[in-house]
């Protein structure tokens, strides 16, 4: 899911991206209690340590990205730990790259808020597995969506990785599932063991 | 899993080591835009030649960086074999249905001669002060400080998050976790990440309300201080003029 520096010809796709990531990310900052700081940084910690944890696939593996789960626990400032992390990422494990956050954080945090809006209408569903339903509904719909986002930026920005485009969402079809497991039972256990941590997200 | 040590060998000492970090941060940044931008191959190969000159002159073993920087070179590897069948265009040579096409082997070849660049460039920036100077120097170029506090808390909590999971996991596979069917696997790793959030955000609520009550304002008070010297000028100017003469060719080719 990350996109290496340099992979684009036209650099208008990629400035455009980080403009537009950093305008989001400057007026979330901008509006932002100090004290959600350490929730913030947790979150992001979380997300790059996520990223630390493969999970074989049949022959390969792959690593979770979690960015449904993200979502879901940090509601409007879902896209901050993202981006952060994503720095974290391509400054530590020179995983990513620096020039293409933009597009990186852009094809995995608007899913985030997709994934928080997704778990949201768990409450209107009193069942008892509703959680995870909606967890996983959250989780794999983050990972589809990211997948989605990203083979059209590909594709828009150079025709020829369409073939590239394709192979990837293809590989990362298992993950779809994995993580909509996951992100379903953390669901599921959050409200559980702590339902105060998912009411008070976000605001 | 291997924890992200960047700054494992920023206690050697090379002209890079000694290089005032506002000054490195910054002319590195550019020279890494620099060579994202570059169109052409041979510019594209000025940039990795330059990288490469760095990080040898940085003293940073080659093991190290080889293991940091093998998932760029899968990511390479993957669209030096996926372009290449899917380019279409001129065929180099023909494989059954498919073929090689040149346009996309070149272009193929340019996306990883300029990532594999960047992404050297970024020990000679990271991996020659510790991280936390770094995040300093970075407050001193005028990063917001929300931004610098965040990356420097996240950083911190990498090493708790990454200790904290491991025992969880041990623990976990001491009462047979990896041996359940896989369903109840991903179950009880979503369990655990939960778990895992529980208790790190009530952690660090705890250690921040600590970290105010004990007079913390947002700004990082470390000892080490920098002082700019003419030689770090001198390095300066080579890095950033090399930046600028790649950006002026890239821009003329």
């Amino acid at each position: 899911m990350h996109i290496s520096d340099g992979v684009f010809r036209d650099p208008r796709v990629w400035v455009s991206a980080c403009a537009a990531a950093g305008g989001l990310a400057g007026v979330l900052l901008a509006r932002m209690d100090a004290e959600k700081i350490p929730r913030v940084a947790l979150c992001t910690s979380f997300f790059f340590v996520a990223s630390l944890v493969h999970v074989p696939i049949g022959p390969t593996s792959v690593h979770l990205l979690l960015v449904g789960l993200v979502g879901i626990v940090m509601g409007r400032l879902a896209f901050l730990p993202i981006l952060f992390g994503l720095v974290l990422q391509a400054l530590l494990l020179q995983h990513g790259g620096l020039t293409t956050i933009g597009i990186n954080v852009l094809t995995m945090g608007l899913p985030a808020y997709g994934a928080y809006w997704l778990f949201g209408l768990e409450r209107h569903f009193g069942f008892k597995a509703a959680p995870f339903v909606f967890g996983f509904l959250a989780g794999s719909a983050a990972v589809m969506l990211g997948l989605l986002l990203l083979k059209s930026v590909l594709v828009f920005a150079d025709e020829a990785f369409v073939g590239v485009a394709w192979t990837l969402v293809i590989a990362h079809l298992p993950l779809v599932v994995v993580e909509g497991l996951i992100t379903g039972s953390a669901g599921m256990f959050l409200k559980k063991v702590e339902p105060r941590l998912l009411e008070a997200r976000g605001a | 899993m291997h924890l992200p040590e960047i700054d494992k060998y920023a206690h050697l000492d090379s002209p890079l080591h000694r290089w005032d970090g506002r000054v490195k941060v910054a002319c590195i940044a550019a020279l890494l835009l620099a060579v994202v931008l570059a169109p052409t191959y041979p510019l594209a190969l000025a940039g990795l030649a330059l990288a490469v000159a760095m990080v040898a002159l940085s003293r940073i073993p080659a093991t190290f960086i080889f293991l940091h920087v093998r998932w760029v070179l899968l990511f390479c590897l993957f669209l030096l074999v996926v372009l290449p069948l899917t380019g279409g265009g001129e065929l180099l040579w023909r494989l059954g249905p498919a073929g090689v096409s040149r346009a996309g082997l070149s272009k193929a070849g340019l996306i990883s001669l300029r990532a594999l660049a960047a992404v050297l460039l970024i020990f000679p920036m990271m991996g020659t002060a510790r991280f936390h100077v770094t995040l300093k120097a970075l407050r001193r170029l005028r990063v917001p400080s929300v931004v610098v506090q965040i990356l420097a808390f996240s950083y911190r909590y990498i090493f708790v998050l990454f200790d904290e999971l491991h025992r969880m996991l041990s623990a976990a596979r001491a009462r047979g976790h990896g041996r359940a069917r896989r369903l109840r696997m991903f179950r009880n790793v979503g369990s655990m990440l939960g778990m895992l959030l529980v208790r790190s955000l009530n952690r660090t609520t705890r250690v921040y309300q600590a970290m105010l009550s004990r007079g913390f304002r947002g700004e990082m008070k470390t000892l080490d201080d920098f002082h700019l010297r003419p030689t770090d000028l001198v390095k300066g100017v080579l890095v950033a003029g090399a930046a600028v003469l790649l950006f002026t060719a890239g821009a003329l080719a």
